[in-house]
């Protein structure tokens, strides 16, 4: 950063103000909404063309984060470690206590800054992809059976009339139909979140943007046609002979769905703050009035804006929380001003009510 | 673009003078390979290879997917290889198009995967539609000549080291035992091909298109990083113990005479054998440490074999 | 904590450290002349680049990166070598955790980082140190420098590096702290416990390291009495 900025800087700061013009501790406004952009949204115009699931809008000063959610099935494999017999349920409540991740799910969110170029993903893109997944596979959020498919039938009867039956609406004797086939599937989950003005650090704003459109996904059914259920084909190649079993397709139903189930006690939202110190020097056209000498040489900001912040800041903090201090993650890094415990209290105080500021909005 | 090594002129004459004289400067003959050092990691499959100042790990990495269409009994195995500055500084780091990093991935793939060591058939679960997709990672951790040669041997202990976790299958139902429930099943190495580098040096200046009696030319095995950046010609030839000829390469440079390629046969034949059998004895012996009270345990009678 | 230095030729300094199952090895070369768009008119700039244990490099790896560049930059003295950089190159041999962790091959590579830097001979303002500490989900359990399956039954996993020194009447100096990423779930007490755990650790750490360069120091310099 230039001298200039950075003496401007200073000197706005030793006036107990920020460049732009907000208090040490105050975040900017946030606005959320689902920007309609979802399927399944109220307001929707193109529903039978649009994919997305999910999605929302954040707005913050002058950057908007838009996060839009697609899907799709893929076929799980099986491991020892969920055998599908009679004692499941017991074996995933023996094995759960030995990896805690194994039952947690996350999405692939892919994040654009848009700069007005084309290219490949810069490192902050990549950086912040990355951190959002890992966050959210850690947090338990996403668990893995709030992503399983409930697989239904499509059946045709004589007259050439379609009904599709799902396992949870139908009587008992039926059941065992669909269950029939020991193949499981579950939903994937992309996230596609794209920031427009970029102002500052965005991994909060992003995360933010992301819980907010996952609680707006909405999972369509899915079925197989009965016809196709058991379909085995003799192949032979090189010499030898086998039964392929056709990998079948499973459907869509794009009438039906069922909203994503969210581990609402686990949900937590993210901000961030930084720590700088003031330069001695730049208070100078303050001596002549009487300096409180034990005043702090060092302050906290809160939501780090522009870019003169963003680059004479050294020490940050991000953390993600509920509004009752159960963390989801902390990120302190101290390139610059000393961090004391005093200041972690503090943004730990401040995140708490900005969780429950973003809360009451979603 | 990372700068190539240059070497100056009074050092490239010395080398060379040196070697016409049949000296070299780490005091070996010329056809001489380094000893090799094979150190097994604690995991299956995690070998790291030192040939004097050349150090290269390779690292097999296993997991379930869908064999491709057309070759529903067969499972799948890629071979990657990839540098960084750490080796040396003339590596650049995300840059596996020089001439030298393709060639040297190339290479080994023909050596190890076209020539059919590995027995991928046993890699398949159930035809068509699951198989084990073995990975091996190269990674150069220093450089000082012989990469080829180095990698060849890591990749291929590696493959004799490695165990895959077990397997049942029922009917469509595939179950993967975890390595602490059973005891995971060695791969199905078919025969073990070696490398063999040999490098040419044209002592005169000019090149001898014909090449009568007094044929001048130098031949050396197992090149360092110096002498691999003043050679002229170079001949790669793997071969196996079965003294099966699994691979020449020889691209260009110095035309060699095509009799001596029978002589250089010969010759990293008897390094084949060597560097096979303590292949064979680095990973006996690992086996033996690993299962220290496998005797005391078993109930089988011993007998000879 | 096994360390060993100078382990390759063709690199300014190097280092393997390994740690409870992980093993990283770090390579530094430099300062040398930049490519143009690296340069920093005024400092020294940094190239990390983390190769895993196994596959190709992603954005774990970019991630990995990002949080060993912030903790070194502070503690290089970047203003003695302006336009010019130092390349930092760290290949996991053994990384002990699975593909949903990094925080053992983070806090291992940057130990090796810093006796990589020193045997470069690349020069630093202080030393920093980082360890990794998971908090069990069960009984609420500190774990320092956790095992693979110890790792698996936390509820969050922490990864701690501070600044250290040594001021001029010896004493050890606490100079801030660098990193702090904590994942899963946790709460404020449990975030400061790891904080005050991990500077017992961190510490603990620097006198070990201080004393393996001390006793490479004095073998490199046998001839100087």
């Amino acid at each position: 950063m230039n001298t200039n900025t950075a003496l401007q800087q200073d000197r706005h700061l030793s006036l107990e103000t920020r460049p732009c013009s907000r208090g040490f501790e105050e975040f900017r406004d946030v606005l959320i909404n689902d920007g309609n952009i979802s399927r399944y949204s109220a307001k929707c115009q193109n529903a039978n063309t649009n994919n997305v699931i999910g999605s929302s809008i954040v707005r913050s000063g002058k950057t908007f984060v838009i996060t839009s959610i697609t899907g799709g099935i893929v076929e799980e494999t099986l491991s020892a470690n969920n055998e599908d017999d009679v004692g499941e349920e017991e074996l995933i409540t023996l094995s759960e206590g030995s990896n805690r991740l194994a039952k947690n799910a996350s999405v692939h969110p892919v994040v654009e800054i848009q700069r007005g170029r084309v290219g490949g993903p810069t490192d902050e893109e990549m950086i912040t992809s990355e951190r959002l997944h890992k966050t959210l596979l850690h947090s338990g959020i996403l668990k893995k059976t709030a992503l399983r498919v409930l697989c239904g039938v499509r059946r045709t009867d004589e007259n050439g009339k379609t009904t599709k039956i799902y396992s949870d609406e139908i009587l008992e004797e039926e059941r065992k139909i669909s269950e029939s086939n020991n193949r499981r599937w579950s939903y994937v989950l992309y996230a596609k979140i794209q920031v427009f003005s970029r102002n500052g650090p965005i991994f909060d704003l992003c995360w933010n943007s992301l819980i907010s459109a996952l609680k707006s996904v909405q999972l369509p059914r899915a079925f197989l046609d009965e016809r196709a259920a058991d379909l085995k084909i003799a192949v032979r190649t090189r010499g030898r002979s086998m039964t392929i079993r056709e990998t079948y397709d499973i459907l869509c139903d794009p009438e039906k769905s069922l909203p994503l189930q969210l581990n609402q006690h686990e949900l937590g939202y993210g901000s961030n703050y930084g720590i700088i110190d003031i330069d001695p020097l730049a208070q100078l056209a303050k001596e002549e009035n009487e300096m409180d000498v034990d005043k702090p040489t060092s302050v906290l900001l809160a939501d780090i804006e522009t870019e003169a912040e963003e680059s004479s800041i050294y020490s940050k903090l991000s953390l993600i929380t509920n509004k009752d201090g159960q963390f989801k993650s902390a990120t302190i890094i101290g390139g610059g001003s000393k961090i004391t415990p005093e200041m972690i209290k503090r943004c730990i105080s401040l995140s708490k009510e900005r969780s429950k500021d973003i809360e009451s909005k979603i | 673009m990372a700068k190539d090594i240059e070497i100056s002129n009074s050092e490239s004459k010395f080398i060379l003078e040196a070697l016409k004289l049949k000296q070299r400067l780490d005091g070996r003959a010329c056809d001489q390979f380094r000893d090799v050092e094979i150190e097994l990691g604690e995991a299956y499959g995690d070998v790291t290879v030192t040939m004097g100042k050349t150090k290269v790990q390779c690292r097999i990495s296993c997991e379930v997917a869908q064999p491709y269409e057309d070759r529903p009994f067969e499972g799948l195995f890629h071979i990657t290889t990839e540098t960084t500055p750490m080796a040396g500084a003339q590596f650049e780091n995300g840059n596996n198009t020089g001439e030298e990093e393709v060639l040297i991935s190339r290479m080994i793939e023909k050596a190890v995967r076209r020539s059919g060591a590995l027995d991928v058939e046993g890699l398949c679960i159930i035809a068509g539609s699951k198989c084990w997709s073995l990975r091996a990672d190269v990674h150069f951790l220093d450089c000082d000549g012989g990469l080829i040669d180095a990698s060849c041997i890591a990749v291929m202990t590696a493959l004799l080291h490695f165990k895959k976790p077990d397997v049942t299958v029922l009917g469509e139902k595939v179950t993967v035992h975890p390595v602490d429930e059973r005891e995971p099943v060695s791969l199905g190495v078919l025969h073990v091909p070696v490398c063999v580098t040999f490098s040419f040096f044209n002592p005169d200046d000019t090149e001898e298109n014909i090449k009568g009696e007094h044929n001048g030319e130098i031949s050396i095995i197992d090149a360092s990083l110096k002498e691999e950046l003043l050679r002229d010609g170079v001949l790669t030839v793997t071969l196996n113990k079965n003294r099966e000829v699994v691979q020449v390469s020889k691209a260009g440079g110095l035309p060699m005479d095509a009799l001596s390629l029978i002589d250089c046969c010969h010759k990293a034949y008897g390094i084949v054998e060597k560097i096979t059998d303590q292949i064979q004895r680095a990973i006996k012996q690992d086996s033996i440490a690993r299962n220290q009270y496998a005797h005391i345990l078993s109930s089988e009678n011993a007998r000879e074999s | 904590m096994e360390t060993s230095m100078r382990v390759l030729s063709h690199v300014d300094g190097s280092a393997v450290v390994s740690n409870n199952g992980t093993k990283v090895i770090c390579s530094v070369s430099g300062p040398m002349e930049p490519k143009s768009r690296q340069e920093l008119p005024t400092q020294l700039a940094l190239e990390i680049i983390v190769k895993p244990a196994e596959g190709v490099q992603s954005t774990r790896e970019k991630l990995m990166e990002d949080q060993i560049r912030s903790v070194l930059t502070p503690v290089l003295a970047r203003y003695l070598h302006p336009r010019q950089f130092v390349q930092i190159c760290f290949q996991v041999l053994e990384a002990g955790e699975s593909k949903d962790y990094t925080v053992k091959e983070v806090s291992v590579g940057i130990n090796a980082a810093v006796l990589a830097l020193v045997d470069a001979g690349v020069p630093l303002l202080s030393m920093c140190t980082g360890t990794c500490i998971g908090i069990t989900s069960e009984e609420r359990r500190l774990i320092v420098n956790p095992t693979e399956p110890e790792l698996l039954e936390c509820a969050s996993v922490h990864v701690f590096c501070l600044e250290l020194g040594t001021d001029e009447n010896e004493k050890i100096d606490v100079r801030n702290v660098l990193l702090v990423d904590s994942l899963g779930t946790f709460d404020e007490s449990q975030l400061f416990q790891v904080l005050e755990t991990g500077e017992k650790e961190c510490i603990r750490l620097y006198t070990e390291l201080r004393s393996v360069i001390k006793d490479k120091v004095s073998r490199d310099f046998v001839w100087k009495q």
